[in-house]
This record gives C-alpha cells, sequence and structure tokens, in this order.
C-alpha cells in the first residue's frame, strides 16, 4: 500500500512536467513492475511468442522505468491463482493475463490485491482493478479473406482451429465474408482439432483438407505446422497467425497477422505510472496497431497487394467494417440488414456462420 | 569391485528414512552444479526451489493445498502397492471423481443446503472406486494386467472430461469456451483459515493419512495388504484371499483418487474446465514411492513435491529459470530416490573382508 | 476413390514414429521390463533429430541423433532399474518427466527455426501415378519400420538371441540359474527400445512438422505404450495395430475436412479409441486363454537373484 501511494505521489510530480520526462522521473525512484504469464511457451512461433514479444517491447520502451518478469507454461485452473499471487506479492503492480482460462483466478486474485491492476486477454469477467483487452484479429482476418479470394484456384478455403469460441468463429466469418467478395463461389471449411498444440495434428489436418481440394489455408492454432504442410504441398497459400512465420513457409506465406501486443501494454503501463489506469476493456486493432499485417508473400501480385491494402487501410480509417450488413447464415437466413453493422457485443458471442462457411460437425 | 551387495534380513528402517532426505539433498547439489554449468543461476536455482516456499510464510497456503490432492490419492496408492497391486491410472479416477463431483453440482444448480457438498464427496469417491473398479474386474475375473488397464482407462476419462464440457455440460453463459458454469456456493468447498486459500480439503488430507497409517499398521485389513503384498503364499495359507486384496486395493485407492477429484473441482477449480486434469494422479505414485508408502511418509512427500511445484515458479518470477528446469529437478529427486532404494533392501560389503566387519 | 491413396499416405506417416517406438518397447517388454518412460525418451530423440537436421541437414544423421539420444536416456532408467532393481514404473513416469523437462529446456534455443523434411526414400519418378505414391512416396524411416517389424519377428522367433531374450522376459530366475546373464539382456534391450524411441522422436521434426515444439510428441508415447499390449506383443499385429491406430488419428481429420456420416464422431471419441480398443484386446486375449500367455511372465517386476 504504502508502495503505491508513492508511486502516485511521484507520477503526480511527474505530470507536471512533460510527459517524456514522465517515466524518466519515475526511473528515478523504483522501476514499476509488470508481470506476464502465458499459458504456453514463449517458443511457441505464436501466440505466446507473441505476448512475449510485447512484454520485450514494453521493457524498451521504458528502459528502466519497467521492470517486467514472465512466467510461462501456467496451467489454466488454481496453479494460475498462485502464480497470480506469486507476481502480486513479488511487488507487480501491473499483471496481464494473456488467455482465456486465467479469467476465474484473476477475478479471485485481484480481490486479495486490490492495489495490482490486472489486464485480463480476451476474457469477458471485469472488475475495480482487472481490465480487459483483445484484439481484433477478424480485421486481418478480412485482409487475408481478400487475398485467398483472389488466388484461390478451387475457391476451396479451410480455417483450422481449437474450438468453436466466439474469437475463432467470428474469424472464420469475417475470412469467408471478405473472400467472397472477390469470388462469390468460395468457400471456407472449418475443421476443429480440439487442442490448441498438437503441431502433429494440426498438419495432418492441413494434409487431409489439402488432399480434398482446399487450396488456402488459416489457421488460429498457437504454431506454424499447417503453413509449413502449405508450404510442402506447394499450395496456393496459408497466413501466418499471431507472428511473422515466413521463416516456416517462404513462398506459401501470402501474408500474416501479427499480434503486436506491445503499444497496448505500453498505453497500460504507462497509465499505472501516470496514476491514469482504469479497469478498460479495449479490443483494439489495425487502426491502432495492435494488429499487423505482415509483409506480403512473393505469389501476392501488385493487383492483389492492391486489393488487400485497400481493406487494411478501409479498416484504419474506418470506411470499412467487414461485418456489415446484408449478412446471411448458412443456412440461407439473413441475420444481418443491408447496411447495418455489427455490434461488438454481438461479434463476442458470434457463435453461427456466414453464407459459405460448411457447418462444421 | 571391491564391493558387493548383500541382502539384509529385514529392510533397514535407517535407510528407510535417510533415503529420500539424501535424494533431495543430493538433488539440491547436483542441480545447483548442472544448472551452473549450463549458464543459469544455479545456487539460486536451488535456493529459490527448494528453500523460498518453506521460509516465505506466505507460500505455506499454496503448499498445503498442491499437496492436499498429493497426499489423499498417495495414501490410496501407498495402501495398495504395499499389496503389490499397481493402480496407476489414479488419474483417471481422480478425472471420474471430480466429474461425478460435478454432475452433482450441475444437478443440483439453483438449490441450497447444506447436503450438496457431502453428496458431491459421495458422488466423487464412489466414481473414482467405479473407475477403479473396471481394472479390478478385469484382473481378479480374467487376470488382465492392472498397470496396462487402468493406464488406458486415464487417458480415456480425459477424452470424456474434453467432451462432457464441450458438449451437454458446457455454461450457457461462458462464451462458447469450453467449461462448466461455476458451481452455486453450496457445491464450493469452504476454505477454513479466513484470508487464506487453504481450503477444508487440507485438514482432509491430513485425517486420511491418519487413519490410513492407523488402519495400516494396527488393523487386520493393514496386515492382510501387507501379508499380501510381502508373502503371497503365506497370506494364501493364512486365508486371505488374492481377489479379496485386489478389490479392497483398488477401490480404496481408486476412491481417495475419486475424493481428491471431488474437493478439487469443489475447492480451487470450482468448475470443471479442460485443464483440470494436473497429472495430480501420477505425481502421486511418485509421492507414494518418496514416501516410502507409509501414510505419514505421503504426507512429508506430498509437501516436498509442492515445495519444487511451489519453488519452480518462484524461480521463473526471480531468476528467470525457464519452467523447464522444474521437470528436471523433480525427475532428478525420483532418481537419486528410486535409486537409493536398493540401499533400504541390501548392504554394500567389502567382499575381501568378513561379512561381520564390512559394513558400508 | 482417389482420396484412399492420399489418406494411406498421410496415415502411414502418423502410424510410423508411433509403430518404431512401439517395436522397441515390445523388445523391452518381451524382455520382462516396462519402460513408461517412452513419451520422454521420444520427446529427447526430437530435440536430437532437430538438432542433427539443424547443423548438419543430413536426416539419416538426425536420426542417428535420435536413436544416440534416446538411448543415452534410456541408460538412465536402465541402471535405476536393472543395476538398482529400482520400481520400474516410477523409474518410467520419471523418465518421462525427465525427457519433457529436458528436450524443454534443450530445445528453447531452436524455436521458429525450421528445418528441411526428410525427403522420400525413392526418386520422384517412381512416385508420379497416385497409385505409386502410395507404395514409393514414403521416407526412409517408412521403409525402415517395415523391415524392423520383421526383423524382430525375425529375432525373437527364430533366432536363439530372441531366445534368450524371451526367456529372460518369461521366467528371469531360470535363466539367470542355466546362465544367462539377465541383466545384460535387459540392458540390451532397454538400450534398443531407447534407440527406436529416440528415431521415433526424430520422426516428427523430419518427417511430420520440420520445427521444433516443445511436448510435440502430443502423448503419441501413451499410445505406442498401449499398441504394444493391443498387439499382444506381436510383431506383425503390432504393424497392423499401428496402422489401424493411425487410420483412427487421420480418418478423424479427413472425415471432418470432407464431410460424411463419420464426422458427426465427437473428436473426443476418435481421441479415446486407440485407448478403448486396447482394453477390448486385453480382454479378448485373456478370454482366450491360449493367447494369454503371450505377455511376459516377468513384466514389471525387478530381477532379485538371491544371492
Amino acid at each position: 500500500m504504502t508502495l503505491n501511494r508513492r508511486t502516485i505521489l511521484k507520477a503526480g510530480a511527474a505530470a507536471a512536467a512533460l510527459p517524456l520526462l514522465g517515466s524518466r522521473a519515475f526511473a528515478q525512484g523504483e522501476p514499476l513492475k509488470v508481470g506476464f504469464i502465458y499459458v504456453g511457451t514463449i517458443n511457441d512461433n505464436g501466440y505466446n511468442y507473441a505476448h512475449n514479444q510485447g512484454r520485450i517491447y514494453l521493457q524498451e520502451q521504458l528502459g528502466d522505468a519497467v521492470e517486467t518478469t514472465y512466467v510461462e507454461n501456467v496451467p489454466e485452473g488454481p496453479d494460475c491463482e498462485r502464480v497470480l499471487r506469486e507476481l502480486a506479492q513479488q511487488g507487480n503492480k501491473l499483471i496481464f493475463a494473456t488467455s482465456f482460462g486465467f479469467g476465474d483466478s484473476v477475478i479471485k486474485v485481484a480481490q486479495q490485491f486490490p492495489d495490482v491492476k490486472f489486464e485480463h486477454a480476451t476474457g469477458y469477467m471485469k472488475a475495480d482493478n482487472v481490465g480487459l483487452y483483445n484484439a481484433r484479429f477478424y480485421e486481418g482476418r478480412a485482409v487475408c479473406g481478400t487475398i485467398a479470394g483472389h488466388l484461390s484456384k478451387t475457391g476451396k478455403l479451410a480455417y483450422i482451429g481449437s474450438f468453436p469460441i466466439p474469437e475463432v468463429v467470428m474469424g472464420i466469418n469475417a475470412l469467408a465474408l471478405s473472400a467472397r467478395k472477390v469470388n462469390p463461389n468460395a468457400t471456407v471449411k472449418p475443421v476443429y482439432i480440439s487442442t490448441w498444440n498438437d503441431p502433429a495434428k494440426e498438419a495432418d489436418a492441413a494434409r487431409a483438407l489439402i488432399d480434398q481440394g482446399v487450396d488456402v489455408i488459416a489457421q488460429h492454432t498457437d504454431g506454424p505446422a499447417a503453413l509449413q504442410v502449405a508450404q510442402e504441398r506447394g499450395i496456393v497459400g496459408g497466413f501466418g497467425q499471431g507472428a511473422d512465420m515466413s521463416a516456416f513457409a517462404p513462398e506459401t506465406q501470402l501474408t500474416s497477422i501479427i499480434d503486436h501486443w506491445g503499444p497496448h501494454y505500453l498505453a497500460s503501463a504507462k497509465a499505472v505510472i501516470d496514476g491514469t489506469w482504469v479497469a478498460g476493456d479495449t479490443w483494439e486493432g489495425l487502426k491502432e496497431d495492435v494488429v499487423q499485417i505482415g509483409p506480403y508473400g512473393p505469389k501476392v501480385t501488385e493487383e492483389v497487394k492492391a486489393a488487400a491494402e485497400a481493406v487494411r487501410l478501409g479498416q484504419i480509417d474506418g470506411s470499412f467494417h467487414i461485418f456489415t450488413g446484408p449478412i446471411k447464415d448458412n443456412t440461407g437466413a439473413e441475420r444481418v440488414a443491408a447496411g447495418v453493422v455489427m455490434t461488438d457485443a454481438e461479434l463476442l458471442s458470434m457463435d453461427w456462420y456466414v453464407e459459405g462457411v460448411e457447418q462444421p460437425a | 569391485m571391491p564391493f558387493r551387495l548383500e541382502k539384509r534380513p529385514e529392510p533397514s528402517r535407517l535407510m528407510q528414512y535417510l533415503t529420500p532426505a539424501a535424494a533431495v539433498a543430493l538433488t539440491m547439489v547436483v542441480g545447483a552444479i548442472i544448472f551452473s554449468l549450463i549458464g543459469y543461476d544455479g545456487m539460486g536455482a536451488v535456493r529459490e526451489i527448494f528453500l523460498t516456499p518453506l521460509t516465505n510464510a506466505y507460500k505455506w497456503q499454496d503448499l498445503g493445498v498442491k499437496a492436499a490432492p498429493l497426499i489423499i490419492i498417495g495414501v490410496g496408492l501407498s495402501i495398495a502397492y504395499r499389496a503389490n497391486v499397481w493402480n496407476i491410472g489414479a488419474e483417471g479416477q481422480y478425472v471420474v471423481g471430480g466429474l461425478a463431483g460435478t454432475w452433482v453440482a450441475l444437478a443440483t444448480y439453483g438449490m441450497s443446503g447444506p447436503w450438496i457438498l457431502p453428496l458431491m464427496v459421495l458422488a466423487g469417491v464412489v466414481g473414482g472406486m467405479l473407475y477403479a473398479a473396471i481394472p479390478a474386474l478385469l484382473r481378479t475375473r480374467l487376470n488382465v494386467n492392472e498397470i496396462l488397464t487402468s493406464l488406458m482407462l486415464t487417458y480415456a476419462s480425459v477424452q470424456l472430461i474434453y467432451y462432457l464440457i464441450r458438449a451437454p455440460w458446457k455454461d450457457p453463459m461462458g462464451m462458447g469456451f469450453p467449461q462448466t458454469r461455476m458451481f452455486a456456493e453450496a457445491a464450493r468447498l469452504p476454505t477454513i483459515i479466513p484470508g487464506t486459500i487453504v481450503h477444508l480439503g487440507v485438514p482432509i488430507a491430513l485425517l486420511v493419512a491418519l487413519v490410513a497409517w492407523f488402519i495400516m499398521s494396527r488393523s487386520v485389513f493393514g496386515y492382510q495388504m501387507r501379508v499380501v503384498g510381502t508373502a503371497p503364499h503365506a497370506a494364501r495359507y493364512g486365508g486371505f484371499s488374492e481377489n479379496r486384496t485386489i478389490w479392497l486395493a483398488m477401490l480404496v485407492s481408486g476412491g481417495l483418487a475419486g475424493l481428491a477429484g471431488v474437493l478439487e473441482v469443489a475447492g480451487p477449480f470450482q468448475r470443471m474446465v479442460p485443464g483440470f486434469p494436473t497429472n495430480y494422479g501420477f505425481t502421486a505414485i511418485i509421492v507414494a514411492f518418496l514416501g516410502r508408502l507409509n501414510p505419514l511418509g505421503v504426507v512429508f512427500a506430498g509437501i516436498v513435491m509442492a515445495i519444487t511445484f511451489v519453488g519452480g515458479e518462484v524461480a521463473q518470477t526471480t531468476i528467470g529459470l525457464p519452467n523447464a528446469a522444474t521437470g528436471i529437478f523433480q525427475a532428478m529427486v525420483l532418481f537419486f530416490l528410486l535409486g537409493g532404494d536398493l540401499l533400504v533392501r541390501y548392504r554394500l560389503r567389502r567382499v575381501a573382508s568378513t561379512p561381520a566387519t564390512g559394513a558400508a | 476413390m482417389e482420396i484412399i491413396i492420399p489418406i494411406l499416405v498421410t496415415l502411414v506417416f502418423a502410424a510410423t514414429p508411433i509403430l518404431l517406438a512401439a517395436l522397441g518397447e515390445l523388445v523391452v517388454e518381451k524382455a520382462g521390463v516396462l519402460n513408461l518412460g517412452v513419451e520422454g525418451m521420444m520427446l529427447v530423440g526430437a530435440i536430437a533429430g532437430f538438432a542433427g537436421q539443424f547443423y548438419t541437414g543430413n536426416p539419416y544423421f538426425a536420426l542417428l541423433c535420435g536413436a544416440v539420444a534416446g538411448a543415452a536416456v534410456s541408460l538412465i532408467f536402465g541402471f535405476l532399474t536393472l543395476s538398482l532393481s529400482a520400481n520400474q514404473t516410477a523409474t518410467g513416469l520419471a523418465l518421462t518427466i525427465f525427457g519433457t523437462g529436458f528436450s524443454a529446456l534443450a530445445g528453447a534455443p531452436f524455436s521458429a527455426r525450421p528445418i528441411q523434411l526428410m525427403g522420400p526414400l525413392f526418386p520422384p519418378e517412381l512416385a508420379t501415378h497416385p497409385l505409386w505414391r502410395g507404395v514409393f512416396g514414403y521416407s526412409a524411416p517408412v521403409y525402415f519400420s517395415f523391415f524392423m517389424v520383421f526383423a524382430i519377428w525375425y529375432f525373437l522367433q527364430k533366432t536363439r538371441a530372441g531366445l534368450i531374450l524371451r526367456a529372460v522376459g518369461e521366467n528371469d530366475l531360470s535363466a539367470h540359474s542355466i546362465g544367462y546373464s539377465v541383466r545384460g539382456v535387459r540392458y540390451l534391450a532397454v538400450l534398443f527400445g531407447g534407440a527406436m524411441a529416440g528415431i521415433a522422436g526424430a520422426c516428427f521434426p523430419l518427417l511430420l512438422t520440420p520445427q521444433w515444439a516443445e511436448r510435440m510428441t502430443a502423448g503419441r508415447g501413451w499410445i505406442a505404450v498401449a499398441l504394444v499390449v493391443f498387439a499382444s506383443w506381436r510383431p506383425l499385429r503390432l504393424l497392423a495395430g499401428a496402422y489401424l491406430f493411425g487410420l483412427v488419428m487421420t480418418m478423424e481429420l479427413y472425415a471432418k475436412a470432407g464431410g460424411g456420416p463419420l464426422s458427426v464422431i465427437p473428436s473426443e471419441l476418435w481421441a479415446a479409441l486407440p485407448y478403448l480398443a486396447t482394453i477390448v484386446v486385453l480382454v479378448l486375449i485373456s478370454i482366450r486363454r491360449d493367447a494369454s500367455t503371450n505377455a511376459p511372465a516377468c513384466l514389471g517386476k525387478p530381477f532379485l537373484p538371491s544371492n
């Protein structure tokens, strides 16, 4: 508690100076300790890797003003609760819990440490000192879908996902909607493999899809396995997820959706240092640079690149929203009227598929 | 070789107590050296993993909560292993116990009353017993190896969780995530020390260990288990049925694993999630051995294992030791302990000297 | 119909690591030793194979790395259970904990580093026709696994050394009293099992997904343990069983990708099938008493000659 009061006093003094000096003034005192917990290893080349890159970004940007710590491979359950308390007790004043399954634990621990700020990624339970943050990955999917619609020869796209949660359903739908704007006959085949990290199973799912005529694969799991199969089989392409995966599929990665959590982590840490942090519910995307589109692959022609860029820039300036009606579901019923944009709440509970998505079993 | 092994007439009591301590000490020394050699702070790793959880009073609640399921399952397994019944499917029985408790919690959702929690516990114990009854039945009726069947059933049980929480038991408000709803207040295990996370399962674990110790050392049942294990032929002459022993061993170990499962889901988890199988059932096998198959030894072994888990996380946050290092430390404790087992049953003797003087 | 060959190719690749690891475990169990550390040895083999391929680009050397690494960690198991008579079940579990931790620690520097997949053994001209692809389209470990099935069958059934190994597994004390070195035979078996598990692990980065990922074997070591029992300790049945398990593992994905009646089976049931089938087989072989003798009588029991 005393530490916290001192922090706020210092931050208040610094706020009178230039914003740039704010962090430096703080650095002369004690650095803000920021903790991160990851559900997997930082070496997964995907989701957890991207969060850790965000942590490194924060550390680089604020230098001595912050001191970051992370714990990897934290199981979702009571073990997570213990790790969170460990971090809080070691003086971390801002803690990021980066996986949905940490939610219960975050809420419990946050009650025990009211002076510690928590932020929970992709969750839905808030509290006075628990904020939520998420990224509009679907905006990236809309760019991917545009490219897929142009380049796919068979018009058969696939999406390898873990579980049918709204996050994944949204991505499938954004891919289908954007691809069908280019090629109205395009279809998307979702395959759920019931795991976040089993590279061999992801790879076999990709093989099964390619063998049945799919020539563009998007995946929503933690690693590059499916993309590598796309490269090996020489199909039209696939997309990196979470991070640029071109090292794994130099010819076949058409582009990648990069989770760029750094700016969000920076903003939150600064807010805590300045004493302006409030439990927010942020859902940022391309505009805020939290979702980035990676470099385009060699197969993406100038013309397709221009179309993709138009979708990307349209989402940045707000002129384009992929979930704008009319949208029919895959039974043919109209779900969103012409001109209407789906609300965030509707998106975050999406459990139906748009036209062109084959109903998964 | 100037030494040779000689079987002791009786297992050495001294070695029985000494070897687990020596295994931990040896792990600390060897671990510090190895991790220093590969570029980590080896001394720091040992300090944070093995000592900090003990010296930091704030960590004691974590040790209690982490050790409780290990102790409960470990006690059951130590009884079974004493009788030479190799139930290695405790993880599966733990899972089914947790699922049975969850079923009661979901079925009584919206109701209240002090009967719900005991009913859940009962369901958990029965669930664990029933799941253990399958290998018991196959072993006694068809002479099928229980190691293999109980192991296979464990993997099947994990899939059962995934199925139930993805489809019929999915939380209607859970945004489509595969998990059940949060249990109602009446279905949650109360904490016994306000302001901590120490729940009712912790004293239950100690009680289970004490009762088991008493039964194993003082009752006919315990005698039967021990005799069947050490001298099956003598047991048969003594009128102890081997099948009866197998059934008892499987039901006791399965029931206790189920108890641990239901306490865990009603206590720390408070809902069924995909992360529920946390390898407690497998870790408890190690705990049973580390505790020398003695219920009181299991209490200490459970705490030692809990220390390495809790300390492993401390080491990650304080000195940046990777998560993988915890596994290596745990494996080292076991390797040294299992290797040291030999000294309980055998002693080293100098070949040249006479048996009376050469004890090492 | 043209989908059958691609399914076959995928399932053969999926089944090969399981088959290789199970062949090793079969020999170990035939010698009377139960090594439950297969998953751990596979992971150590996987990281060693990855590193071998990463540094040399020679997949055969990479497989050798996997074999040597697998054998090396199996030596820990061998020393504890054979020289020090430690409990095999507990030691095997400890070995899996060790292998998981060790591979994760050793593999950390290799993240985000792709390697070359191992190419097919035969020149690609032989596999241009889809049908021939089903015969000539595989890499060396696939043909090696076929070869080993028959080699192990021949060894166990037709050679004197195989007879000794089975004798050691059936009745260690009599084998000992005849003058065979029970420990020596078991050491060799455990080392062989470790090498095979190591090769099996190396197949993950070399054949299936050319990267290193922590715990990338994802429980397939346990399927290999199940497979040995499923095959009731017979090499030829092991071959059939591996392909049946491989079919179960890949059919789920083809069914989901292609639709059709099988796609309604929940993926959890697909995942549980190999284990449930193994229990059924255990029951069946026990009902047919004649076959039950095939389980090595000394399986999992320590060798304790009275001095």
